[in-house]
């Protein structure tokens, strides 16, 4: 390139919205900026004040500030861009080419491929590991608060004899798993046929569920299966994983887009039944090595499902019961079949009791 | 398009790498990416935000935040006792008033970010601006928008031209102020038709979804229980089933009503832009009903269906709608037009970075 070629930008003086097409010669000390008609001279830029605002990968046409100043010099020709660059140590960034786009998205989007998928294995297997270490207290007061919205408008049963037997056989149960926290067992009056475990070792049944029970043993059977619950600590769990399933879906969509929230809603229920069957089998699994560890009777499991299934519920009412969070399933009843040997869970008394709990 | 794309899959690794953090810094780069890629008569706009800026924006927000709960605290202990009534406790009283503040918050946010993303913008190296109150515009919304809910929606109009009108004539090149010349009356008339159209289509849609899901459960044999079984032991099965049905319903709600929606705003959008002038520049637009659904639309589902990583192509097609439908008749005299010397807002977007309702 011969040194006396001027490079065409346009020039804005900073002070009024004025556009100069002008021609560009730089010199050894300094940029010198003139009209093309007549060769008058619009400004001198000494080199060394120059400077390039952002660059190429996001700028089309950065622009070429002096330092101190407004004005700004715009070169569009991204090829007279790189040979001014040449001339001037100043201007590099000027000729700063970004690698391929192509090339950057197949890297970013494999790194990020990989990325969800380590967040993902965070979450399902950290939790694992995490949601013990959650504050107790903390979990307590979680298990408490959705408790209370629960049966803010159902009345909770009060048979003391009744609450005792069954407080005392989950928490045997738990000590028995090793668990270190007390347990606490809520009776509610009605429907659906259904028990549930929250957060901080807070179990609750309906008593229908009772009154459905052909025998002590098949509510043992599922109080033992809520104690593996909790001792898996499986609600923290479900929580924690909620959060950052939906934490995830907010970082991947760049924290733009509300649109995602309704897909995360379904993310999470799938989660939620993925979750289910593996918390299922275990809690399963666990409460009938409770049982047997007790040496208390540990067909109640199976032949309460095999009770359900037999019955499918034809009303909402206990469809929504303990079909909607504990599906009872050939594979589940094979899985807990056990002899009907073994000491009773319930006194005759105690059971009574239990079964009047609500009276 | 693929620089964008590559400036945004960044962002999305960053964003996950930091927890959201780097978002700040994401935003600002595509923003300048955007903005230098926007040109009017030639000149390309610029954008020289920095990161930093919206974070501190961000902390601000969350410091008036944490500020009001302390006072929430304050009044539960000595004005309530500590004692709750009628099971109303700590807790609902911080959110309840969350709820209430947040609802004109969100409206001063988004003046306030729009002030912020203006003063940051230049062209032909001047700066941009936006004058008025982001109080007063947060009033202003607040009550209209109320108004318009207990009016069934009847004041649409009203609202959409006095909610445009500051944005706009309060808006400022240099010492080159924007001017909005528009009226609630001259869209009337159109909007009332588009209302009582929707109510038909409402009508249409529902009794048309009724039918059609009658129909099917007849021809499948499908009673109520079945139904019931269906949703109480959910299978592959059933998800694709409830899935299947919803698809259905969307697409029949959506050819019903969508076409409507975007027919009034292709109309409300050419009006806006065509009663917006900037000194002797006027504008105007001749999008169509079509355009506006490629935009409204067509949009939603890219970013809906791929989960987001079609932003950036949402984004490349905003900008040519914008290229090839905003047009300008005469020039501005430029020599008249100066740089301003006061600032613009110091602080980034916090607010509207809390509430998260920024587009952009
Ligand atoms: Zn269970």
């Amino acid at each position: 390139m011969a040194p006396s070629a001027a490079t065409p930008a346009r020039y804005y003086d900073g002070e009024t919205a004025q556009v100069l097409e002008v021609g560009v010669r730089p010199t050894a000390g300094e940029l010198i900026l003139f009209r093309p008609a007549d060769s008058s001279i619009v400004a001198r830029w000494p080199v060394n004040e120059t400077a390039v605002l952002g660059d190429g990968s996001h700028e089309g046409a950065p622009p070429i500030v002096r330092r101190g100043g407004e004005a700004r010099l715009v070169i569009e020709d991204p090829e007279q861009r790189r040979q001014l660059a040449a001339l001037i140590p100043h201007l590099a960034a000027l000729a700063e080419v970004p690698a391929s786009a192509g090339r950057r998205i197949a890297a970013l989007g494999a790194s990020l491929a990989v990325l969800v998928a380590a967040f993902w294995g965070v979450i399902d297997y950290g939790t694992e590991y995490a949601a013990p270490w959650l504050p107790y207290s903390l979990q307590v007061k979680l298990g408490e608060t959705v408790y209370e919205e629960l049966v803010a408008d159902k009345d909770e049963c009060q048979g003391q004899r009744g609450l005792a037997a069954i407080n005392d056989l989950a928490n045997e149960l738990a000590r028995a798993a090793g668990y270190p926290h007390e347990v606490t067992v809520h009776v509610i009056d009605g429907g659906p046929v259904n028990a549930f475990t929250l957060p901080g070792g807070i179990l609750v049944f309906y008593s229908d569920l009772f009154e459905q029970a052909k025998n002590s043993s098949q509510v043992a059977g599922v109080l033992a299966h809520e104690i593996g619950h909790v001792v898996h600590h499986h609600p923290t769990k479900g929580i924690v994983r909620a959060y950052g399933v939906d934490l995830l879906m907010k970082l991947v969509s760049g924290g733009y887009s509300d649109l995602l929230n309704t897909l995360t809603s379904g993310g999470n229920i799938l989660l939620a039944m993925r979750n289910g069957r593996a918390f299922e089998r275990e809690a399963d699994a666990t409460g009938v090595a409770l049982l047997e560890k007790l040496g208390l009777r540990a067909d109640g499991v199976s032949s309460f499902f095999e009770q359900m299934m037999e019955k499918e519920p034809k009303d909402a009412a206990s469809a929504a019961g303990i079909w909607s969070s504990h599906p009872p399933t050939q594979e589940r009843i094979e899985a807990t079949k056990r002899p009907p040997t073994g000491r009773p869970a319930f006194s005759t008394a105690n059971w009574k009791a239990l079964r009047e709990v609500c009276k | 398009m693929g620089e964008l794309y590559a400036i945004y899959l960044r962002h999305v690794v960053l964003m996950v790498l930091t927890l959201g953090w780097s978002r700040f810094w994401g935003r600002t780069r595509l923003r300048r990416y955007l903005w230098n890629h926007l040109s009017i008569l030639g000149d390309r706009f610029e954008y020289r935000g920095r990161g930093r800026e919206l974070l501190i924006g961000f902390l601000l927000a969350m410091v008036m935040l944490a500020g009001w709960a302390g006072l929430m605290w304050l009044a539960w202990v000595y004005l309530f006792h500590e004692k709750p009534f009628a099971t109303f406790g700590m807790f609902d009283i911080f959110s309840l008033s969350v709820v209430m503040i947040g609802f004109p918050l969100a409206y001063v946010g988004h003046y306030a970010g729009l002030r912020y993303k203006l003063s940051r913008t230049r062209w032909r190296g001047i700066r941009c601006g936006l004058a008025g109150s982001a109080w007063r515009y947060g009033v202003v919304a607040t009550f209209l928008t109320f108004a318009n809910m207990c009016t069934v929606q009847l004041l649409t109009p009203v609202v959409t031209v006095n909610l445009a009108r500051p944005r706009i004539s309060n808006a400022r090149v240099g010492t080159l102020p924007l001017a909005f010349v528009g009226s609630a009356g001259d869209v009337y008339g159109r909007y009332l038709g588009y209302y009582f159209l929707n109510i038909v289509a409402w009508l249409a849609a529902i009794a048309a979804a009724f039918a059609i899901g009658g129909s099917t459960a007849d021809k499948f044999g499908l009673t109520s229980d079945d139904l019931l079984k269906l949703f109480t032991t959910p299978s592959l099965r059933t998800v694709l089933v409830a899935a299947a049905v919803a698809v259905g319903v969307y697409l029949l709600f959506s050819l019903l009503i969508l076409p409507l929606r975007c027919w009034w705003q292709a109309y409300w959008f050419r009006y806006l832009v065509s009663h917006s002038r900037a000194g002797n520049v006027l504008f105007a637009t001749a999008i169509t009903t079509r355009q506006m659904w490629g935009f409204l639309v067509l949009n939603y589902l890219i970013v809906l269906l791929t989960l987001g990583l079609g932003w950036p192509w949402v984004m490349h097609r905003t900008l040519r709608l914008i290229a090839g439908e905003l047009w300008l008749y005469g020039a501005p005299d430029g020599a008249s037009v100066r740089q301003r010397t006061d600032g613009g807002s110091p602080f980034g977007e916090g607010l509207l970075d809390m509430f998260d309702v920024s587009g952009l």
